[in-house]
């Protein structure tokens, strides 16, 4: 047996050889650069709820926060206003409804008829066309729920519908998110192992019992994503309901009148001449903290769901 | 080291499955493969096998990758249906039926002739939600405890899992997930079960698990496995098919039958040398 122990200088050598010929300062300026990317998001969100809290405190100092939530007339404009918050409420929660009702069996049922059914031909051509929707300027949306859904389409429908009304509003709205929801659904059916298909099917399954009871199922948890990503685009939606659904805020149920979102007085306030630092100035701050923290539970609510799924699927 | 005599000689010796000794035409034909080729578009992945598979017996298909050994299993059941520009030539009988005929569903067929795949595909939901899957969607009605207890049970299944029968599948090791994927096969009752590679990625004790369980399945079963594992093939099957992956006059790959046998004859003197080749690990 020949010694096991290298002589000294071998051993110099390797350790010379192994040691940094150059410092990597690349790396590090890659690595800065990638952490101020994460970091400007951060602090942004940061700066958004700050810039949100402060006007909204002091507007809560002059009204008491339940006159706010539990209000039921909105009319900061005038004299005397009032703040109560809930026809704006109500007005977010029925177009966001009408919405949610249009783009989900549509934008899921393309995703089954895109993952499932059609042929890779129709597929290249349906799945981008479908994504152009996407591209749509929203204002472009807005023009065509006032002046074609409504003023051709609904008034035959329903006589008595206004020309500002909550349903031409939501249903444009919902046709705005198919494409995320269809397009998100479908990545997230696609994911889905073949072999799980191939196992649904040597069972004797239908191409729908496959697509129902096995595929979809595996998929929840990245079509729940797609929901709550739809959804949460409809509720900040802005110039759809502006354009469309008016500015009357009114707490009423039925979608033929005109309604406003708290998305569209914001607008239309943020861009009228308020007086800085007035009181009907920072109820524009109030209803966006409402919106923000709105928003934030839903989104809260929709990840812990997402997560519950995993869990008992993996 | 072992010659590849004595490799042969150990395979015909010891590892062979003593069941069946009866001559295949003593047997009843489940399937009877006449001329079969099954392409890919244009693609010829294998061509003109004319093969009988009897009734309860295990035949295995071995060859080297490529052979399209794999593809022809899948034509038993109509599983290449599902690949876009795949068609089969000749006729798969099934008790005497063309499973490619007509009037023939392809549904109606995967009822009959189950299929247990390379990686175990169990689905996304509970253990007892995956052996009640198949009879579900069939439309048998009614409460499905004791079938899903009997079915893991000839599984060798149910000891491990009866306890547990809520959780999900995915709790499982990848060799009980197999016994799994046999117990939800065997809910369907069908008359044939396919196996394609069915231990490629089990390691060797859930191996020996999942090759005991095929004995016992083969008593009302019949079985076709395709495996990589020559071994396997001896420890296990009745019969055997050799395959083998060959360049036609124009330089095109398609797979090809080289021998049909009996296990015990195809180890210990085959005909082809081709085949004595493959099997004593010359080639492959």
């Amino acid at each position: 047996m020949s010694t096991i122990n290298p002589d000294a200088t071998a051993l110099t050598a390797a350790a010379n050889s192994l040691r940094r010929s150059k410092p990597h300062y690349g790396e590090r300026v890659i690595r800065g650069l990638l952490l101020l990317a994460a970091v400007v998001s951060v602090l942004t969100t940061f700066g958004i709820v700050i810039s949100l809290l402060i006007p909204s405190i002091e507007f809560f100092t002059e009204i008491p926060i339940g006159d706010f939530l539990f209000g039921t007339t909105w009319t900061p404009l005038f004299m005397n206003g009032e703040f109560g918050v809930l026809p704006l409420v109500s007005g977010t929660l029925v177009i966001t409804g009408i919405a949610i009702i249009v783009a989900i069996p549509l934008g899921l049922g393309s995703a089954i008829y895109l993952s499932e059914y059609a042929s890779l031909r129709v597929r290249k051509v349906l799945k981008p066309t479908l994504e152009v929707l996407a591209g749509i300027p929203t204002v472009v949306f807005g023009f065509f729920a006032l002046e074609f859904l409504t003023q051709l389409v609904l008034v035959k429908i329903f006589p008595g519908i206004e020309v500002f009304n909550a349903l031409s509003a939501g249903i444009i709205m919902g046709i705005m998110i198919i494409p995320t929801i269809a397009s998100l659904s479908e990545d997230a059916m696609a994911a889905v192992p073949s072999g799980l298909r191939d196992g649904a099917y040597a069972l004797g399954s239908t191409k729908r019992q496959t697509a129902m009871k096995v595929v979809i199922p595996a998929a929840l948890s990245g079509i729940v994503a797609a929901f709550v990503l739809g959804i949460s685009r409809a509720i900040g939606e802005t110039m759809i309901v502006t354009i469309a659904a008016g500015l009357q805020p009114q707490l009423t149920l039925n979608p033929l009148q005109g309604m406003q979102t708290m998305t569209s007085y914001i607008a239309a306030a943020g861009s009228g001449d308020l007086a800085t630092g007035s009181i009907e100035y920072k109820s524009i701050f109030a209803v966006g903290l409402l919106l923000f923290i709105l928003t934030f539970i839903m989104n809260v609510f929709s990840i812990r769901l997402v997560r519950r799924f995993r869990q008992v699927y993996q | 080291m072992s010659t590849p005599d004595e490799v042969t000689l150990k395979l015909s010796s010891s590892m062979l499955r003593h069941g069946s000794e009866l001559p295949l035409h003593a047997r009843e034909t489940v399937f009877s493969l006449d001329d079969v080729s099954v392409f890919y578009g244009d693609y010829e992945a294998i061509r003109n096998v004319t093969l009988p598979i009897g009734k309860n017996e295990i035949t295995a298909f071995i060859g080297p990758s490529g052979c399209g050994k794999s593809t022809l299993l899948r034509s038993f059941n109509r599983m290449n249906d599902l690949i876009p520009g795949a068609r089969v030539q000749g006729t798969v009988a099934y008790h005497g039926t063309d499973i490619y005929g007509p009037d023939v569903d392809p549904i109606e067929v995967r009822r009959r002739v189950g299929m247990v795949f390379q990686k175990p595909n169990v689905f996304p939901k509970s253990i007892y939600e995956n052996v009640a899957y198949g009879p579900k969607v069939n439309g048998i009605k009614g409460n499905y405890d004791d079938l899903v207890e009997e079915c893991l049970t000839r599984a060798a299944l149910w000891n491990e899992v009866k306890d547990d029968l809520k959780k999900s599948a995915y709790a499982l090791s990848g060799g009980q997930q197999q016994r799994l994927v046999i117990a939800r096969c065997i809910a369907v009752r069908p008359d044939v079960i396919l196996m394609d590679e069915p231990c490629a990625s089990l390691d060797p004790i859930a191996t020996a698990k999942i090759e005991d369980l095929m004995g016992e399945l083969a008593k009302d079963y019949t079985i076709v496995i395709v495996t990589h594992n020559m071994q396997q093939a001896a420890r296990v099957s009745d019969r055997t098919a050799f395959f083998t992956a060959e360049l036609d006059d124009n330089g095109i790959r398609h797979g090809r039958l080289v021998e049909f046998g009996p296990t015990r004859e195809l180890f210990s003197s085959p005909s082809d040398k081709r085949t004595e080749d493959y099997i004593s690990g010359r080639f492959g």
